[in-house]
């Protein structure tokens, strides 16, 4: 890039420049605006190319055999450039993406960018049956990466625009703003609450309204209104979240295991390996040309009734197959759109067999093809909340919400049942990656119910020191519980209790000693330390901290003076699996 | 005191220069794009539009064929193609709805409708879907729209598609004030053709309002005397009328313009010739004729009513019964004037619980003319 001498700059814009590069909260809103207007421009760019290409490449009226040779073709290609120049640009692009913001600082490389778009722009127009909004996710975040460590971001700062460009993307590329701010935040950030949501969510709004602005106001779908013609309708929804739910996990058990045996072939192959795929993928189009592509055309037909039951169970099918190949061999695509697919031609199955069977009772196939598509994307991608708000802006349909809760979670929950590894993360896993998860971080948080133990009797606050030294005297605990007859009043420490004892103060009561107390903790003293249940055991240490108490009774949320039990300083250790440096055993340490 | 420093945020490593280029390049790449994406999606655009407008001329071919499940591939291609243009989303519907599907065409035609409730062509194929669903009175509001909203193109020629339709509706559903709120505003309309003031004539007679239809056939008349058909109208208002004479002249006329076709003005001649020997009020008649006119008008009624109801409900057992017996009965009331009177008013008791609970007489039939003069 051209270097700018300063000095010939005007002084006004070299002080505007600097006051931006000082403020760090201006800086965030230029770019979140700039990388949203970029990616936006760049996604619709690679949909209309790829749109275009396809277009060339297979004619209206065209020979059979060119379904054939153009996706073995498509893929020969794609699979050299992806071998030769781009190995970062294989695959969806969501676990690449991820990789990026939580392993390579935030750091996605301009040339693997330009990479996903070549290579995905010939596999998809090839007929290759991907989809274009993972790899769009890629070259999002690729965008916003670059041009971050361009104007020399910190690792944060640079960190923190991955979901940005990501928002951005998929916003244009599905014409779906808030579902694509949600996605970024439940899927590649992994926490609903990150700081950077004012920045995904301008982003995601500058990115649709260049898409507007280029390509209209138009939903990806065009879908006929439908509602609940009976009540009892929303037990076959149950049944489509339970039929969706099983798809999803034999589709992403498929695609996984077929994965696992690319990666047993010899590297040298690398190469050739998408080619099985392409050739797959023709051979399957040769006879049902509808697999071909990722098929939104044929979502739309379904989605308004357009439904021959035979037809929707054989593409169902034939487009698990063909997706599971494509990908597992190497293909550059994602499975965003084919879980959509799949989906639609599952829930229309599943609405044509009701309403065969209850005409009156049911709506037509399309209603279920519609939720349909949420409840496989919920139980193949695992963003439950994403997949009902995307379904919701695709067919900007409010009346559907309902049932589609239903189906999705009910998938996701099956999914989540027999499938333990959500796919973008199992993907990552293959290619030896452990990246951290929205559901490893909720689990990976311990809380204190995990290392509560029973609480020791309480001291009543007329208990006299001497009474109390008694029943300290052969027990470990530093703090104890005093109770009245209403439940907890505070905690007292052995150590003041054996203070008091030594100074002959046996008569002293437990109340008078917890006033005496009060006055040496200063600052330090509460009222009635204590910790809930369900609050992380991080806590119960941070509240040890602050108060100097290594026991705290745990209480009910609903009572404070209602206590559950105990937890100990040694117990928070144990549950973390780190023992006090007191008990440690070093008698087989070499050093020793 | 020390006073505590706020670390300050870290700036960029680049420098000013680098800062500003990298935002004139990605200027420049916004523009860029602006500029290529606008470009391309025109020519997309432009492409689909044209493939939609080949399948839609293909479709609206077979649709002329009555190949109907073929067109409607075709119109589905040309929508999904070119989705803004409601045309043929119209037309896809109403292929559709031809394929005897209205169920799957109103599922089409609601999105097109909600994103432009004004376009007249979806107004009336919805209305014509409705229809076809039973659902008359929401059909009758689609009509009303298709008759007042947009058209774009021959706008006139389709409100009046769509008013007679509506119109046709109404009359075979028997909404006879609704049907003469319609004919009203059209019945002075001098772009009516010859055919179509004839027909609202007809309407006319059919919306009970036989005498603005004679003022529409006599108009026709004086332009035409040797109109066999404006004939026959003015005798199917006459017996509507109950001006039974009138009405056999005017069939007689008829039939002497148009003998081809004869039978069957011969055969509308035949019931008026019926109605005037079973018509016992007519003028000129003897007691004794119109006493024993209405004798038998009763008995035919009565035939009439057991034929339809039968006899296995008791109450309409009851009444028949009762009905027999007030006839003979009145054989020996005191005088035959006020015999007749009650003999007539027993014959329109009985028609009118014929009405109420058997399907109408057809309306032509020489029974339900007389009886419709009666209750005149």
């Amino acid at each position: 890039m051209p270097a700018i001498r300063v000095a010939a700059l005007p002084s006004r814009l070299v002080n505007l420049v600097e006051d931006l590069r000082r403020k760090e909260d201006r800086l965030a809103l230029l770019l979140s605006l700039v990388i949203g207007a970029l990616v936006g421009l760049v996604v619709v760019a690679f949909i209309l190319l790829t749109g275009r290409l396809a277009a060339l490449i297979y004619p209206a009226g065209g020979a059979g055999w060119r379904r054939v040779l153009t996706p073995t073709l498509g893929a020969l290609l794609s699979g050299y450039l992806l071998f030769k120049y781009f190995p970062l640009a294989r695959g969806s692009g969501i676990p690449q993406t991820r990789a990026a913001l939580f392993i390579h600082d935030g750091r996605i490389s301009l040339r693997s960018v330009v990479g996903k778009f070549i290579c995905c722009g010939i596999s998809l127009a090839s007929g290759i049956p991907l989809g274009r909004e993972g790899p769009a996710v890629y070259i999002g975040s690729g965008l916003a990466s670059a041009i971050a460590q361009r104007l020399g971001l910190t690792r944060v700062q640079v960190r923190s625009l991955i979901p940005v460009g990501g928002a951005a993307a998929l916003s244009a590329a599905f014409n779906t703003p808030i579902a694509a701010i949600l996605f970024s935040l439940e899927e590649i950030i992994g926490d609903l609450h990150a700081p950077v949501l004012g920045s995904v969510v301008i982003a995601s709004a500058t990115a649709w309204m260049v898409l507007h602005r280029v390509l209209g106001d138009s939903p990806l779908f065009h879908v006929a209104p439908y509602h609940l013609v009976s009540a009892g309708e929303l037990g076959v929804y149950v049944v489509l979240g339970i039929v969706g739910g099983l798809t999803s996990v034999a589709f992403v058990k498929l695609l996984l295991w077929l994965r696992a045996q690319f990666a047993r072939m010899p590297r040298a192959s690398l190469w050739i390996q998408p080619v099985a795929g392409g050739l797959t993928v023709g051979i399957l189009g040769f006879f049902v040309p509808q697999v071909l592509g990722v098929g939104y055309d044929q979502v739309e037909r379904v989605l308004n009734g357009d439904v021959i039951l035979k037809v929707v169970v054989v593409l169902a099918v034939l487009k698990i197959i063909a997706t599971s190949v494509a990908y597992a061999s190497g293909n550059a695509g994602g499975i965003f759109g084919p879980s959509l697919f799949i989906g639609s031609m599952i829930g229309a199955t599943v609405g044509a067999v009701a309403h065969l069977v209850f005409p009156a009772s049911t709506a037509g196939p399309g209603a279920y093809a519609l939720v349909g598509m949420g409840a496989a994307f919920a139980g193949i991608v695992r963003t439950p909340l994403t997949s009902v708000i995307m379904i919701f802006e695709l067919t900007r349909d409010y009346t559907i919400i309902v049932p589609l809760m239903i189906s999705n979670l009910i998938a996701f929950y099956i999914s989540q049942k027999l499938q333990k590894v959500p796919i973008y993360e199992a993907l990552a896993h293959q290619d030896g990656l452990h990246l951290p998860t929205r559901v490893g971080a909720q689990l990976g948080v311990q809380r204190v119910s995990s290392a509560i133990r029973e609480a020791p009797p309480s001291f009543s606050p007329d208990t006299t020191i001497g009474e109390a030294a008694e029943r300290v005297k052969d027990s470990s605990l530093e703090s104890w519980p005093v109770a009245d007859e209403l439940g907890l009043v505070g905690m007292v420490r052995t150590r003041h209790i054996e203070s008091a004892m030594k100074k002959g103060r046996d008569d002293m009561t437990i109340a008078r000693l917890m006033q005496v107390a009060r006055k040496s903790d200063g600052a330090r003293y509460r009222e009635l330390p204590h910790v809930h249940n369900d609050q992380p055991l991080s806590r119960a240490l941070a509240r040890m901290g602050d108060t100097g108490h290594n026991v705290l009774p745990v209480v009910s949320r609903a009572n404070a003076r209602i206590m559950l039990g105990v937890v100990t300083l040694t117990d928070i250790l144990k549950a973390y699996g780190v023992e006090r440096a007191e008990e440690l055993d070093y008698t087989d340490h070499p050093d020793l | 005191m020390k006073t505590p420093v706020i670390p300050a945020p870290p700036t960029p490593a680049a420098s000013i220069s680098e800062f500003i280029a990298t935002f004139a390049v990605i200027l420049a790449a916004v523009v860029g794009l602006v500029l290529f994406d606008t470009a391309l999606a025109r020519i997309d655009s432009r492409e689909r539009k044209v493939s939609a407008a080949r399948e839609f001329a293909a479709g609206e071919q077979l649709v002329a064929e009555g190949k109907n499940d073929q067109a409607i591939e075709h119109l589905r291609s040309a929508s999904t193609l070119d989705g803004e243009n409601t045309r043929y989303a119209t037309a896809l519907a109403d292929a559709v709805l031809a394929d005897g599907r209205p169920k799957d065409a109103e599922l089409l035609l609601v999105p097109l409708l909600e994103r432009n409730g004004t376009d007249g062509a979806a107004n009336l194929t919805m209305a014509r879907v409705l229809v076809k669903e039973g659902k008359i009175a929401e059909a009758k509001s689609y009509y009303h729209r298709a008759i007042y909203e947009l058209w774009p193109r021959g706008a006139e020629d389709n409100r009046t598609t769509a008013r007679f339709e509506l119109i046709d509706l109404l009359a075979s559903t028997d909404a006879r004030q609704e049907l003469l709120a319609e004919l009203l505003p059209i019945q002075d309309d001098s772009t009516n053709s010859l055919a179509q003031r004839k027909r609202i004539a007809h309407l006319f007679v059919v919306a009970g309002s036989p005498s603005r239809a004679v003022t529409i056939f006599r108009d026709v008349l004086r332009h035409d005397a040797k109109d066999a058909d404006a004939y026959i109208g003015l005798a199917e208002a006459a017996l509507s009328l109950g001006d039974f004479a009138t009405a056999k002249a005017d069939l007689v006329a008829a039939q002497k313009l148009s003998p081809q076709d004869s039978s069957s003005i011969q055969a509308r001649i035949s019931v008026t010739d019926s109605v005037i020997a079973l018509d016992p009020t007519q003028r000129g008649l003897s007691l004794g004729e119109q006493y024993r006119r209405s004798r038998y008008l009763v008995q035919l009624t009565l035939a009439s009513v057991r034929k339809c109801l039968g006899t296995q409900a008791p109450d309409v057992a009851a009444a028949l019964n009762s009905a027999g017996a007030s006839l003979v009965a009145s054989a020996a009331a005191a005088s035959q004037s006020q015999s007749i009177d009650q003999t007539l008013l027993l014959a329109e008791q009985l028609w009118a619980l014929r009405r109420g609970r058997c399907a109408a007489e057809r309306p032509d039939g020489a029974l339900a003319l007389v009886q419709n003069r009666i209750t005149q």
